[in-house]
């Protein structure tokens, strides 16, 4: 039966043979000779046969690459306990302030997860915008090169051996002086006035940029050693002398916006401003009447301009246009009276005072010009700081404490100062960089970044803006109030101090419940009692006749030079920042260099190149400044006054390879750093303030005699536009006359003889006149290939409006667009090859003297017009206007699209889907405004940009906004309209259950134009601001005829320029 | 039997017998390879490795290896694309149109008239694929299903059309190649001693045996594929164009381009069909097959096509002044006296005078003439697409924008590069593939053959 079958494993088991028998009696198997195998020496001996080899390396090589293939573990540590205030994925905004010497602004720090990521103006209870330095300045923040701990002798050390070391060079006998720039920061006064109080040392305060013969001329004239508070608001005529208030000069970020309040030409008037320069300013590509004149005439025009209103004065020697022009600019201050304004620019007390006496005459002081009792802005004593350079050269100085500057970059006394330097024995700075100054010092003992610590600031009597920090200090760095308390012996924390001088009795137990306080910090003031200022003090009656006698006899050479700041780079102190290097200058939309402007004709009789493109270099010259010399690039500068150069301060920093930032240095092709012959990294640009001259000890920014010689040589600069007049298109750009504005003011939009709605002629009796013929036209609006988008009334659908009229071209809305929205830092090269990816661009046009009625009247022919046209006028009138993605309803970009990356939102907005873009380009190629940005490379990982690309640096990648994803190789990318803020906003509102309010969503440019020109909002609200500039009759859609129908509309730009 | 007029001229020169056309033909192809075909093929692939290279280094390192820009953003690369699917357009014309019309001397030229079509369609298809930023996902422009939900192509983009148009077109013609090829591969195959090439040949002869069977189903195929083929000849530029005459660019927004574009790709295909021709019947010794006729022959088609280029350009620029369009009139005249005006006048000395020498029957029937304008035009036709891709761009709508573009090495490489790789291409096909359509030659023997129209000639004079 079944149960008694029996298997075998094999004949022998059945047959149970000895030898099965045995091996079934041992459980386990023979031992293995092991031992004897592995001792046997022979094996010892033997080589590893080729085929082994192979073998292992074959095995190896397979593990490794199976191990490679894990995807790397990136781990994420949440928060144990969640802080109060931060919710991933949720922005926190702080009130803070910014002051560098130059811009004084109240600010909103907007913070991600503890980092902060974008300055705005603080518009609710603040002074002043933000500038492109300043909302460019976050990137500085997260700067690697910054000193991360405090220096002594070159060596790391922590802050008890430096403290020790400075408080030793302290007792040492000799001058003790602490050298900073104006200080604006009353706690860093008491600090000041306990340091120099303890230890006998003086304070001296020196601007790197000197305005001290403005403030000399207030001195004389008023008793007042402060520089003026102009009222640009109140204005009804500002003229100019090489004054750049809108771009520069003074307290700019204060007077951009007021000088807007009183450009609104639908108020039924508008400002007006003369303008008189010798190159071409941001202020003077907005005057109403720009005159070229030369840096030795200004003093002459001011004197021309007295004489003109009070007849004081010997007549003045001065061009016939140039005195036609003076003219008309006296009658309309004479007609605007005490709201008339003149401002001057240049560091020269004989015009300054000049000045003063036109505004003194006009009745100007206490209305425009306000003189405050309290020290403002521009403290710097240039006479002071000169003595301090010949007692350091002389060895009287023992110690020397820099704070806020950089002398030995800016100063005209630099050499001076690096060879005094070195006979101070203890010489400290608290610089952020081992800047040129700092890295030549025994001591470095950093300050925090402006966004790491606290501080109070004060410019007004009634209050004290309060600075904040956004982050904890990255590095170990200490306030310089701390600093100089401890070196004083009465070490506090700063913090504390801070509070003291606000309310005498603080402890920390009132930390958190000193209501005023808390206020403050949230607004970013405390309100101050001030009592009421006399802000119109009396003249002194000085002499002016000295003044006079001085300008009437300057003789100008051949050559004249004025030094200027560019908006982007202002003083140099930001040469690191590749943002702002990269944010083309917004007058000759140049980046990344600085280069001689020079005028047209000036360059043809030299033989230089007055077309600079990708593949045609700027010819090199060589400018010569008393003994010194420097070899620049020449730039053609349309309006430029013939027989004058400009050339930019702020470049050159880090001539001695200081660490100042990668991007402070010019790179190759490669994206290495160049180096010169002794292997020294070449900076970027040359450094113009060796060219500054002292005038009786004040520093001087223009030259009047000085020569120029080509070399021969070229030099490639990077523009991102070469193309500089609008060729007759006036689609493109639209523009007119005050008076023709008023003339027209309420007819409809689409009427007005300077704004008329397109029409394109039909094969149909449009008219009803019975014919068909040139007079059937159809609005260029009407005419529809497609469907419409629905968005006409159903939701929301985001739209914009430019006033042209109020744009002045500052580019602050560029630099906020690039923070807000990652885009990519291309370097010169990639610039120079017409690849920028600014997202957002402003074209500056220049009026050309042809056009094609001029042509057909002199015969000239249709070619050769086209040809005049490209070619600016000699001093032509500017239009900025800003340009980025249109977000037309019937986008070309949108069909062309082969995978359908582009697509339109159901709220109007042109959008681009970057994970679905196979990079074809053809939306590109087929956007009449040349808006759409393709990604070349692989910007953020690409060994070409490793030296100045943010997402590049370990620690620069922190700005990065953690709501716009960085784009990857091969996709094309444009102007969202900032589509995550109106998210944001739209999920806000839903949280709330309401509506939306009108201004709660608004795109990164809109919130950094200082001059309101941009507005933002839905155009299905019809309360709402910019739903309201539809109906204006100034509104118009650029390429109109062109049918795309875009939601972004401009304003047509109304000049009001003189008649005579 | 076909019968043809004694004084037409032979097409058939030489006393050919059936064997001394296949003796001809298949000759080469079992002889040893020639010397001078060794060296040309060494110089070829090398620029075809160096072109291989430029692309790769394209691709892994971004298009911004490339002279583009962020207003010109095609250039050489799409002007490539244009220029290769032009030539393209030769080898279906002669093989499908000639067919449809009867005309025999298309026997000579057809087959490799064909292959260079088919080799020039895959040069081109290289260009929109490199030229893509992303050419990893290049094939999203397929309609396949997918795991992204409802998301599609985008049927409005004439960049997909293009997708559709010449993914056809290549199929098409690569089916009629083969088909025609049938038979003469069986012929080689039948010749063929050496064991392995016969496997071979015998594979890709399908199993012909040469039965009338055989034959019929051939020439009723050659026939629906030719019906197939003709309206593809028009459709592929035609809806190339499209890729500019529907933008909204001044100069590529036109209505003329469809018909512009497709006797421009005739004119400069067989432009191109005669460089090749004329370097391999010297070379091949098929001097018999291929002579002064069928060279007078392509050039009447030259000077039709390129006459009709010639108005298209003239129409163009009174229709850009006709128009009144201020952006229009601009890009026109920005052309002929702009920054690229040299491009402009090239290309209409090339396309559009030089082609009328031919008018002048010596220059038509000579050789060399022939092979030097036949350059000429193809340096002309590149030049003209090139001329409407960049002139249109650089001066759009906005001028702040307006910008120049300049060439890189990559760019230089990449177009060098294919150029090697196709006249690889085409040297391994005179070397492996029967030049001639041997077996539709031997049909006009009777009727064009020389010493056939002379035994003709005689009997004509005897009645």
């Amino acid at each position: 039966m079944a149960d008694n079958k029996i298997y075998w494993s094999g004949l022998e088991e059945l047959d149970r043979t000895p030898e099965f028998e045995r091996i079934e009696s041992q459980e386990f198997p023979a031992e293995r000779p092991v031992d004897e195998f592995l001792s046997d020496d022979r094996l010892q001996r033997a080589n590893t046969g080729r085929r082994d080899f192979l073998k292992f390396m074959g095995f190896s090589v397979t593990a490794a690459t199976l191990a490679a293939c894990e995807t790397p573990v990136v781990k994420s540590i949440p928060y144990t306990n969640k802080p109060e205030e931060i919710t991933p994925g949720v922005a926190n905004y702080y009130a803070s302030a910014h002051y560098d010497g130059h811009d004084f602004v109240n600010v909103l720090v907007k913070t991600r997860e503890g980092r902060p990521i974008f300055v705005k103006s603080n518009t609710e209870t603040g002074f002043g915008r933000v500038n492109a330095k300043v909302n460019a300045s976050v990137l500085g923040l997260y700067d690697s090169a910054r000193l991360q701990q405090p220096h002594l002798n070159g060596e790391a050390t922590d802050w008890a051996s430096l403290d020790a070391a400075v408080q030793a060079g302290l007792k040492a006998e000799g001058r003790k002086v602490l050298l900073t720039g104006t200080v604006m920061s009353p706690s860093a006064k008491r600090a000041i006035a306990a340091f120099t109080g303890t230890t006998g040392a003086e304070h001296i305060q020196c601007d790197a940029v000197s305005y001290s013969a403005a403030v000399e001329a207030m001195s004389v004239d008023y008793g007042r050693r402060v520089f003026p508070s102009y009222d640009f608001a109140q204005a009804e005529t500002v003229v100019m002398l090489n004054a750049d208030f809108l771009g520069t000069w003074g307290d700019h970020v204060w007077y951009t916006n007021e000088w807007s309040k009183g450009r609104r030409p639908e108020n039924g008037g508008m400002s007006r401003l003369h303008a008189f320069e010798s190159g071409m300013s941001l202020t003077g590509s907005n005057a109403d009447r720009r005159t070229r004149v030369k840096p030795s005439e200004q003093g002459r025009v001011a004197a021309a301009l007295l004489r003109e209103l009070t007849g004081e004065g010997s007549a003045v020697q001065l061009d016939e246009a140039v005195m036609a022009a003076v003219k008309s600019a006296a009658a309309d201050l004479k007609r605007s009276g005490a709201k008339g304004l003149l401002v001057a620019g240049d560091n020269d007390l004989a015009t300054q005072r000049i000045a003063s006496a036109v505004n003194r005459a006009i009745g100007a002081v206490g209305t425009t010009m306000k003189l405050n009792e309290n020290a403002g802005l521009f403290q710097g004593d240039d006479k002071a700081f000169s003595t301090l350079v010949a007692d350091m050269k002389a060895g009287q100085v023992s110690t020397l404490i820099v704070d806020g500057i950089n002398p030995a970059y800016h100063s005209m006394e630099a050499e001076g100062f690096k060879a005094g330097l070195e006979k101070v024995g203890m010489s400290v700075s608290t610089a952020l960089f081992a800047d040129e100054t700092a890295s030549r010092c025994t001591a470095m003992a950093p300050n925090p970044h402006w966004l790491e610590g606290w501080n109070d600031l004060q410019i007004e009597a009634d209050r004290v803006e309060l600075v904040q920090p956004a982050i904890q200090a990255l590095y170990n760095s200490r306030p310089m109030g701390e600093s100089l308390l401890v070196w004083a012996g009465q070490g506090q924390d700063w913090y504390t101090y801070l509070r003291q001088t606000h309310s005498a009795g603080y402890t920390a137990a009132a930390m958190y419940t000193d209501q005023d306080w808390n206020t403050g910090v949230h607004n970013g003031f405390l309100a101050m009692a001030a009592g009421e200022q006399n802000q119109a003090p009396a003249f002194s009656g000085a002499d002016l006749q000295g003044a006079l006698r001085s300008v009437a006899s300057r003789k100008g050479g051949a050559f004249e030079l004025d030094l200027y700041r560019k908006v982007t780079v202002g003083d140099g102190q930001q040469a690191g920042n590749p943002m702002l290097q990269e944010t083309p200058d917004p007058i000759t939309k140049t980046t990344w260099d600085n280069y001689v402007t020079m005028a047209r004709p000036d360059m043809e009789a030299m033989g230089l190149n007055t077309y600079i493109a990708q593949e045609d270099p700027a010819s090199m010259v060589k400018v010569t400044v008393g003994d010194k010399t420097m070899e620049l690039p020449a730039f053609p500068q349309p309006g430029q006054t013939p027989g004058t150069l400009g050339i930019a301060l702020g470049y050159g920093r880090g001539e001695g390879s200081e660490a100042i930032g990668k991007a402070a240095y010019q790179v190759g092709e490669g994206g290495d750093h160049l180096a010169d012959v002794n292997g020294n990294l070449v900076p970027i640009g040359k450094n113009a303030f060796s060219l500054v001259s002292g005038m009786d000890g004040i520093p001087s920014r223009v030259a009047y005699d000085v020569s120029i010689e080509a070399t021969g040589e070229t030099y490639p600069l990077a523009c991102t536009q070469i193309q500089h007049t609008y060729m007759g298109r006036d689609s493109v750009v639209k523009e007119t006359s005050l008076e023709s504005f008023l003339a027209e003011k309420s007819v409809k939009r689409g009427d007005a003889s300077w704004n008329k709605t397109m029409g394109l002629n039909v094969h149909d009796d449009i008219n009803g006149d019975g014919e068909i013929n040139a007079l059937d036209k159809k609005a260029a609006g009407e005419f529809d290939l497609w469907h419409d988008h629905p968005v006409e009334g159903i939701g929301h659908r985001w739209g914009m409006a430019i006033d042209l009229t109020s744009c002045i071209g500052c580019s602050a809305c560029v630099t906020a667009c690039h923070i807000e929205n990652n885009v990519p830092v291309v370097g010169k090269d990639e610039v120079r090859r017409h690849r920028d990816m600014h997202w957002m661009r402003i074209d500056r046009f220049y009026a050309s003297d042809w056009d094609m009625e001029r042509g057909e009247a002199e015969g000239v022919g249709v070619i050769s017009t086209y040809g005049k046209m490209e070619e600016p006028g000699a001093n032509p009138q500017t239009v900025h206007m800003p340009m980025m993605c249109q977000h037309c309803n019937h986008a070309p970009c949108e069909t062309v699209c082969p995978v359908a990356a582009t697509t339109h939102s159901n709220e109007g907005v042109n959008q681009m889907t970057y994970n679905r873009c196979i990079g074809t380009r053809y939306c590109a190629n087929n956007c009449p405004f040349k808006v759409r940005r393709f990604n070349w490379f692989h910007y953020p990982g690409y060994d070409k940009f490793q030296n100045f690309n943010p997402a590049q640096d370990a620690i620069q990648r922190m700005v990065l906004n953690p709501d716009v994803v960085v784009r990857s190789r091969g996709v094309m990318e444009k102007c969202s309209l900032c589509v995550q803020r109106t998210q944001s906003a739209k999920l806000e509102a839903k949280k709330a259950g309401a509506p939306m309010v009108d201004g709660s969503a608004i795109t990164a440019c809109a919130e950094a134009c200082p001059t309101n020109a941009i507005t933002f909002g839905d155009l299905n609200d019809t309360s709402s601001e910019v739903r309201s500039t539809y109906d204006n009759n100034r509104t118009y859609h650029a390429l109109e005829e062109v049918g795309v129908q875009p939601n972004v509309a401009y304003l047509t730009k109304v000049r009001n320029t003189p008649n005579s | 039997m076909q019968q043809e007029a004694a004084i037409r001229e032979p097409l058939i020169l030489g006393n050919k017998t059936y064997k001394d056309i296949t003796d001809d033909v298949v000759g080469p192809i079992e002889g040893k390879a020639p010397l001078g075909w060794k060296v040309m093929i060494t110089i070829t692939s090398l620029i075809a490795f160096y072109g291989v290279g430029c692309i790769l280094y394209l691709i892994g390192t971004g298009i911004g290896v490339w002279g583009l820009n962020k207003t010109v953003g095609w250039a050489w690369d799409i002007t490539n694309f244009v220029w290769w699917v032009g030539i393209g357009h030769a080898g279906t014309l002669i093989s499908a149109v000639l067919l449809l019309f009867r005309q025999k001397w298309r026997m000579a030229i057809n087959r490799s008239a064909e292959a260079m079509t088919i080799f020039a369609v895959i040069m081109a298809a290289v260009f929109p694929g490199i030229h893509m930023g992303r050419i990893w996902v290049s094939y999203w422009v397929l309609p396949l299903p997918n795991q992204f939900g409802s998301l599609w192509v985008n049927f409005n983009s004439p960049l997909l059309w293009d997708v559709f148009a010449i993914s056809t077109y290549f199929s098409v013609s690569l089916v009629f190649w083969y088909i025609g090829l049938i038979p003469d591969f069986a012929t080689i195959r039948d010749r063929m001693t050496k064991p392995l090439q016969k496997k071979i040949y015998g594979l890709l002869s399908f199993g012909w045996s040469g039965r009338a069977k055989n034959w019929t189903r051939f020439e009723e195929v050659s026939l629906v594929l030719a019906g197939i083929a003709t309206p593809l000849v028009f459709s592929v530029h035609s809806i190339v164009s499209m890729d500019f005459a529907t933008s909204v660019i001044p100069g590529w927004h036109t209505t003329i381009f469809p018909p512009y574009f497709v006797s421009g790709a005739v004119f400069s295909g067989f432009a191109m069909v005669q460089t090749l021709l004329l370097i391999m019947r010297k070379t091949m010794k098929l001097e018999n097959y291929i002579h002064t006729k069928h060279v007078e022959y392509m050039n009447i088609v030259i000077i039709v096509t390129g006459s009709i280029v010639g108005v298209a350009y003239l129409t163009e620029l009174f229709i850009s002044w006709y128009s009144g369009v201020e952006y229009e009139s601009y890009a026109f005249i920005n052309r002929f006296s702009g920054p690229y005006s040299m491009s402009y006048w090239i290309m209409m000395t090339c396309n559009v005078i030089s082609p009328q020498l031919f008018w002048f029957k010596k220059i038509r029937r000579s050789l060399v003439a022939t092979f030097a304008l036949s350059i000429v035009v193809n340096i002309g036709m590149w030049f003209e697409r090139y001329v409407i891709i960049v002139t249109s761009l650089h001066r759009d709508y906005d001028p702040s924008s307006w910008g120049e573009f300049y060439a890189t090495n990559i760019d230089v490489g990449v177009f060098i590069g294919t150029l090697g790789i196709f006249f690889t291409l085409f040297l391994l096909f005179a070397r492996f593939f029967p030049v001639l359509a041997l077996n539709e030659l031997k049909t006009i023997l009777k009727s064009s053959g020389e010493n056939h129209k002379a035994i003709q000639a005689q009997s004509n004079k005897k009645a």
